[in-house]
């Protein structure tokens, strides 16, 4: 198989889980038995203490429909949604902060939850993976299995917990993260970076060591499965350096599962960001999201949840064109 | 010369310890290809692996000693402490699973300079690696292919290529031909009789097949329980075998055309198959250069 034709594969595929992704969540809401407009008349209603004549509800239906896409049948409105989304990205107003666009409210959390997200899942997966390969290149060494410990006790800590036994810890009891962080608006000054870095660290913290235990199991299982195959035997009957046969032979080989199952973590942040965010009422999409569905805005929810089908979407095809570097055995078939 | 004197090899599971070997004492001479047979758990694979210094926990050597015959980069004897620093410089080994003794997601090219060798010059490495492996019937961009893109004969020449491209003086090959069909294997069992002949090293080869020791070797060395039953010239062992379990092992080749075969096998599958032989640790010389475990107690049962 041609590279052209692997890519142009990987490509259309991508489309396509976008394409039913969004029509889904287009559909799943419509399936529910409560109508929201109903529900926005109500909230407005008692805001106007029940001044609202049955014409000016009338109105205010038609151009609530309007506003968020209700308009006509099943089918034109689901032709809208995909015009509306496909080609601006428009999601249409939130209800909670109106008049204010969904997607400038989610492209504003984006670079926040991205920026921390990413950055912990891809620390968490490096340190995992390095303490995980020694610990299972040399586990028949007593130390190495000190290695492992640190993997099984973490792991199965609810990040909840964790997260609050952290604050607890570096916010509380000794005080060097603050313990409410602030994060500045704005144009980004040098100051306002070193800051945001400096706010950002503990909720990173938290995350990582989340994400650590899995990662050293998980690698530990892998690298030591592979030291015992036939190449690393051999290799060592040649006379390579442990150095050698620990990066090159082991981990070059215990590496393609992990890669695979980082790809998934890093579709996923958007779930991680929502406990993360609130704890540490950090300004991103995770906290859009529970302040949305709380409130019943569901034209933020759209956008949040169509953010997260885009990213488990593209982590997945990251995912496929770089697998194919890594692995020989699918770029050359 | 490889002289093995009174060699024991003994692997400790919790505290019982079992001798895997139990007191081989032989001399191989230079430039010979020596086949080793025995049934599986006879100490074969467990005396090569002592003898390429492969020895770690839980096998360990407990008795007698191993004496090479070469000299070190120091300049004093090879013995089996320092025999780790000869592996793919005077001493290497062709591993039982060539299938997937090459590491998968690295060129060829990589996996012939990827350990100490005799020349840390990588380029001059490859360049003769290159117009070497040539020489094996390997086509030159198989040193640019990943493993799965050769078939298994071709990755037994690379396998081959790199025990014998530093022109080792003695090479140990652990069943080398098991996974192969036996076109392939004929290939490569006159390939490597080629090769010894051009460099006129020691090959041991360990087979079940007593046809591949047949056609290949020129001593025979059978083993069984952890001790040699006999050691001798190819030929004479299989003109005139002298120990019963030597016999039976020799018996055991079908031979075409010979229907009695059919018999003697059921037979032995019943009877024989089953037999014990209490083996003495000392050898005796039959015939100039032939020797068997004494006779006296041959068949137990």
């Amino acid at each position: 198989m041609g590279v052209l034709q692997y890519v142009a594969k990987r490509v259309g595929l991508y489309f396509a889980v976008l394409f039913i992704g969004l029509t889904i969540t287009f559909l799943l809401p419509r399936l529910m038995p409560a109508n929201p407009i109903d529900g926005y008349i109500g909230q407005i209603q008692a805001r106007a203490s029940g001044a609202l004549t049955a014409d000016d509800i009338v109105q205010l239906r038609a151009n609530l429909e309007q506003l968020y896409g209700l308009k006509g049948d099943l089918f034109s409105q689901y032709v809208s949604y995909l015009e509306r989304v496909v080609l601006h990205f428009d999601f249409g107003p939130s209800f909670t902060y109106y008049p204010q666009p969904v997607s400038q409210m989610i492209f504003n959390a984006l670079p926040w939850t991205l920026g921390l997200l990413l950055i912990a899942t891809l620390v968490a997966w490096l340190l995992g993976n390095m303490v995980g390969l020694v610990a299972g290149y040399f586990h028949t060494k007593k130390a190495a299995t000190i290695l492992e410990v640190v993997g099984i006790l973490l792991y199965p800590i609810p990040y909840y917990i964790l997260a609050i036994s952290v604050i607890l810890l570096l916010a509380y009891i000794f005080p060097i993260f603050p313990l409410s962080p602030t994060f500045p608006v704005g144009q980004m000054t040098p100051q306002k970076f070193g800051m945001v870095i400096y706010n950002s660290l503990l909720p990173a913290l938290t995350l990582v060591l989340a994400g650590f235990g899995w990662n050293i199991l998980s690698m530990k299982a892998l690298a030591v499965a592979t030291t015992e195959e036939p190449y690393v035997t051999y290799a060592r009957l040649k006379g390579a350096s442990n150095w050698t046969r620990m990066v090159r032979y082991v981990f070059r080989n215990a590496m393609l599962p992990q890669v695979t199952a980082l790809a998934l973590s890093l579709g996923t942040v958007f779930n991680g960001a929502l406990l993360t965010e609130m704890l540490f009422s950090y300004p991103g999409v995770g906290l859009i999201m529970r302040t949305a569905a709380s409130g019943g805005d569901y034209n933020v929810l759209y956008g949040a949840i169509a953010i997260s089908i885009i990213a488990v979407a593209t982590a997945g095809l990251v995912i496929d064109l770089i697998y194919p570097l890594l692995d020989p055995r699918i770029r050359h078939k | 010369m490889i002289k093995l004197n009174d060699l024991k090899i003994s692997y400790r599971i919790g505290n019982r310890v079992i001798e895997a070997v139990n007191g081989v004492t032989l001399t191989i001479p230079d430039g010979s290809i020596v086949g080793i047979a025995g049934e599986s758990g006879c100490g074969k694979s467990t005396l090569m692996k002592a003898i390429y210094g492969d020895i770690q926990s839980p096998m360990s050597l407990s008795g007698g000693s191993i004496e090479y015959g070469m000299k070190g980069a120091d300049g004093r004897a090879v013995t089996t402490e320092t025999i780790r620093r000869e592996w793919f410089k005077s001493i290497s080994y062709i591993p039982q699973s060539s299938m997937n003794s090459l590491n998968p997601v690295i060129r060829i090219r990589d996996q012939f300079t990827d350990f100490p060798g005799t020349d840390s010059n990588k380029k001059r490495v490859l360049e003769r690696a290159r117009a070497y492996i040539g020489k094996l019937g390997l086509p030159a961009e198989a040193m640019d292919s990943y493993p799965h893109q050769l078939s298994g004969g071709m990755r037994q020449r690379v396998m081959i290529a790199l025990a014998t491209f530093f022109q080792p003086e003695l090479i140990i090959a652990d069943e080398p031909t098991t996974a192969l069909d036996v076109v392939v294997q004929k290939e490569i069992l006159l390939l490597l009789m080629e090769v010894q002949e051009l460099m006129g090293n020691t090959i041991l080869v360990v087979s079940h097949d007593m046809g591949v020791h047949y056609q290949v070797t020129h001593k025979m060395l059978i083993m069984y329980a952890g001790r040699v039953v006999e050691y001798g010239d190819t030929e004479s062992v299989f003109a005139d075998p002298q120990h019963a379990y030597t016999k039976m092992l020799i018996d055991s080749l079908p031979t075409i055309g010979d229907d009695s075969m059919r018999g003697v096998l059921a037979s032995m599958a019943g009877a024989g198959g089953d037999r014990a032989y209490r083996v003495e640790p000392e050898l005796i010389e039959v015939k100039p250069g032939h020797f068997m475990a004494r006779p006296s107690v041959g068949v137990a049962a």
